[in-house]
């Protein structure tokens, strides 16, 4: 047996998108009344059947599940039987609380990697227990699935989970997105991060001899960046820069000794933090002072969006403000892999023209390094 | 003090890599000919059909080319004493670059001690800080090296796409001094060709510098071999046509052609070309007689290409994807990284030499074994490969 695989399935993920709700913690009883049947155990066992297909070797694999519904009767259904159950729920109905009950088993199990059928919801209990300490793989199942940890479909998931087992991917960071529930609550919605997990990824590639390439790891990549970051940094001493969030950028702000705020904003003036964890009032007025200013992106969560997704602060008149062209985005080769499009979805129908117009970006991957991207916004 | 437990080791890690290497079966086994680079070669003590060199014209073979080389060492000597720019230039260094001149129609012509020389001394000068390197996605290893020696800025194009570099021009316009556009002429992996006519005109809108990498097609497309040049009729037009002796010229070096103004600039600037040794006079008396062949028996290049059709027709009828190949590198793609490597030991056994491609050299499920035809084979030759390619094709489900 040489690989531990976790599998959690949230048995009510997805119920209430059927029935037209945003999701489905704590309105399962809604969202019956409403007609929806149960979906994840059909995605997970979907994603157990084509990752068979591939895999020749699966019994090397050994699954740590939990009871029911919540796992073991879904890989009972394919006929696996190397498993292990760590986790019993006590209730008829699933809850949170034993999304994350069942996590904290998990930690004392010493995974190579934890599958999970769900939504953004169960990503984000999941995360709250296991943090960066698992890598993770979604299969998607929710209502909402913005962050990059799931696969694209139930086979995608399969794909991708058969290539880690044979060491073709890696492991790196991957952001949890989710519904800004506070400001759901006041009638908008909007998706934030919620912080930067371990998921698995495309490794990048170095040619190092005519046929012969090296694996770089995610951190080298993005050191790489902070070298071209740092460069800009010097190039205009009397700029500002906004470090945005995401695991990429906190990295370049952490190798640059610049603190900075995971989950949100910060004002950067000759490499030291001028303001931390800003909103767009601050932001406008330190404008104010600093005209002159440059805004560090980077793609975030599963659909490719750089702004409108996670960055609300950057409204429209910030950008208009600081310029088009004073955007300065980055990201790792292999998270362009996956995220073929770049999306602006800024609220304003004319600034999202604009981007519209241009139609592409530049996006720097690596030291003096970058690539064009396709964009897209949502309204053209 | 430093104590004996922290005193770092001098040399631990070369044996430390290498096993790593072996570990993961990276490590390169090289394959031992004892005999020339010939049609039917002996490879490690097994004679096979050479299906991967880069001879294509079989010129490294050619009675005039051996004999040339015989007499330029017996007239010059073994060696050549210095480098080009003290004392290391023969009249034999300056004749080829004249004759290739002639034959590349562009005003002049400089010889390199090597292709890697020619690119990682060239390309750091063309460009610097302020300036802007526009690279094709799929370009050689050693252009991606030359373009690391610079202090230029680089961006990337989608693989032979003109509107994505385009758009990469319509950026790059606004921010930078200078901006050379680089690609292989012909793609090393793919055998397919780049756009140079279209690269040249887009280039000529935004004054942007043209390079090419031409190793691919040099001897092998274009009248009589003249290479990608030649192959769109933009003689003298891509700013620099840059060259190899080593493949189908049969010999070895690297070359640049182009305007005088560019081979000025380049001697003087090139420091691989400034701090090398120049080449042996047998070199130089060999690489004449290849210009010479190509000149006057132009059944070389004719032969390179009757092989080339009839040998990728039978691949497809057979049932093999050979992919986008627009050249003699015909990819048998056979998606599986491991099934290429068996089908190009099983081939071995059989008497086939060719190597596999596989991940990350291209994507996953596009490994292949990489062919490269040789105008010296016979269609009995070619026959029996094709034989081979029938039989384990079937034998590995891959038609």
């Amino acid at each position: 047996m040489s690989i531990k695989i976790g599998f959690l399935v949230n048995p009510i993920a997805g119920m209430g998108g059927r029935v037209g709700l945003k999701g489905t913690d704590g309105v399962v009883d809604e969202a019956v009344k409403l007609g929806a049947h149960p979906v994840a155990w059909q995605k997970a066992e979907e994603m157990l059947r084509a990752f068979f297909t591939l895999d020749q070797n699966q019994q090397q694999v050994l699954w740590i599940t939990c009871a029911g519904d919540m796992g073991d009767a879904e890989l009972e259904a394919v006929g696996i039987t190397q498993k292990q159950i760590v986790y019993s729920p006590r209730g008829n109905t699933t809850s949170a609380n034993d999304t994350k009950n069942a996590c904290t088993r998990f930690l004392a199990q010493n995974l190579d990697l934890l599958v999970f059928c769900g939504g953004d919801g169960t990503a984000r209990d999941i995360f709250t227990i296991v943090d960066k300490k698992i890598p993770l793989l979604g299969i998607p199942a929710g209502v909402k699935m913005h962050s990059g940890l799931f696969g694209v479909t139930t086979n995608a998931t399969a794909k991708m989970l058969h290539a880690f087992i044979n060491k073709q991917l890696t492991v790196g960071d991957v952001e949890i997105m989710d519904l800004d529930e506070e400001l759901y609550r006041k009638g908008e919605w909007k998706i934030r991060l919620y912080g930067i997990a371990k998921g698995i990824i495309e490794p990048t590639y170095i040619q190092v001899g005519k046929s012969c390439f090296e694996s770089v790891s995610d951190d080298e990549v993005k050191d790489e960046l902070a070298e071209h970051i740092k460069d800009e940094l010097e190039k205009h001493p009397d700029w500002m820069f906004l470090f945005c969030t995401g695991g990429t950028i906190d990295h370049i702000a952490t190798k640059l000794h610049i603190e900075h705020t995971l989950l949100g904003i910060d004002a950067i003036y000759q490499k030291k933090l001028l303001a931390k964890d800003v909103n767009e009032e601050q932001i406008l007025q330190l404008l104010k002072k600093y005209p002159q200013a440059k805004i560090l992106l980077s793609p975030i969560g599963a659909q490719g969006f750089i702004l409108g997704r996670g960055n609300l602060q950057l409204s429209p008149s910030v950008i208009k403000k600081i310029g088009l062209e004073n955007i300065i985005v980055v990201a790792t080769p292999s998270k362009l892999i996956h995220t073929p499009i770049l999306r602006v979805d800024t609220g304003d129908a004319q600034l999202d023209r604009r981007f519209a117009k241009q139609g592409y970006l530049m996006v720097v991957i690596g030291y003096r390094l970058s690539r064009v991207m396709k964009l897209q916004t949502n309204s053209f | 003090m430093m104590t004996q437990l922290t005193k770092r080791h001098p040399n631990k890690f070369l044996k430390d890599e290498y096993n790593e290497l072996v570990k993961n079966h990276l490590e390169w086994n090289i394959r031992i000919l004892e005999s020339g680079s010939k049609p039917h070669s002996i490879v490690n003590g097994k004679e096979v059909i050479m299906l991967c060199s880069n001879n294509y014209l079989n010129l490294s073979n050619h009675p005039r080319l051996a004999k040339a080389a015989i007499d330029a060492a017996q007239k010059y000597g073994a060696g050549s004493g210095s480098v080009r720019a003290i004392a290391g230039t023969m009249k034999i260094h300056m004749d080829v670059e004249q004759r290739l001149a002639k034959f590349k129609r562009t005003e002049s012509a400089l010889v390199y001690q090597t292709g890697f020389a020619a690119n990682s001394g060239l390309i750091p000068q063309l460009v610097g800080e302020g300036d802007v390197v526009i690279s094709d996605e799929l370009n050689h290893g050693s252009i991606i090296d030359g373009v690391r020696l610079t202090k230029a800025d680089r961006a990337i194009y989608k693989h032979r796409d003109v509107s994505d570099l385009e758009k990469v021009l319509m950026d790059a316009d606004k921010k930078y001094r200078r901006i050379l556009i680089i690609t292989d002429g012909v793609f090393s992996m793919d055998g397919d060709i780049a756009p140079m006519d279209k690269i040249v005109k887009l280039a000529n809108e935004f004054g942007a510098m043209t390079y090419v990498d031409d190793a691919h097609g040099e001897g092998v497309i274009g009248e009589d071999g003249r290479g990608i040049g030649a192959h769109f009729h933009i003689e003298g037009k891509i700013d620099v046509e840059m060259g190899t002796f080593s493949k189908a010229y049969g010999v070895v070096g690297g070359l640049i052609a182009g305007s005088q103004d560019l081979v000025n600039f380049a001697y003087n600037k090139s420091r691989t070309w400034l701090l090398s040794g120049s080449h042996p006079p047998a070199v130089s008396g060999a690489q004449l007689a290849a210009i010479d062949v190509l000149e006057t028996e132009p059944e070389h290049v004719r032969r390179l290409w009757e092989n080339t059709n009839y040998f990728k027709k039978e691949l497809n009828s057979l049932g093999f994807n050979t992919g986008g190949s627009e050249t003699p590198i015909t990819p048998v793609i056979v998606g599986d990284s491991g099934k290429a490597k068996e089908l190009s030991n099983k081939l071995y056994d059989e008497g086939v030499f060719a190597l596999p491609i596989v991940f990350p050299m291209v994507a996953r499920d596009k490994a292949r074994i990489r062919t490269i035809m040789n105008a010296g084979l016979t269609q009995k030759d070619l026959d029996f490969a094709l034989s081979k390619f029938e039989k384990l094709g079937r034998q590995l489900s891959i038609i």
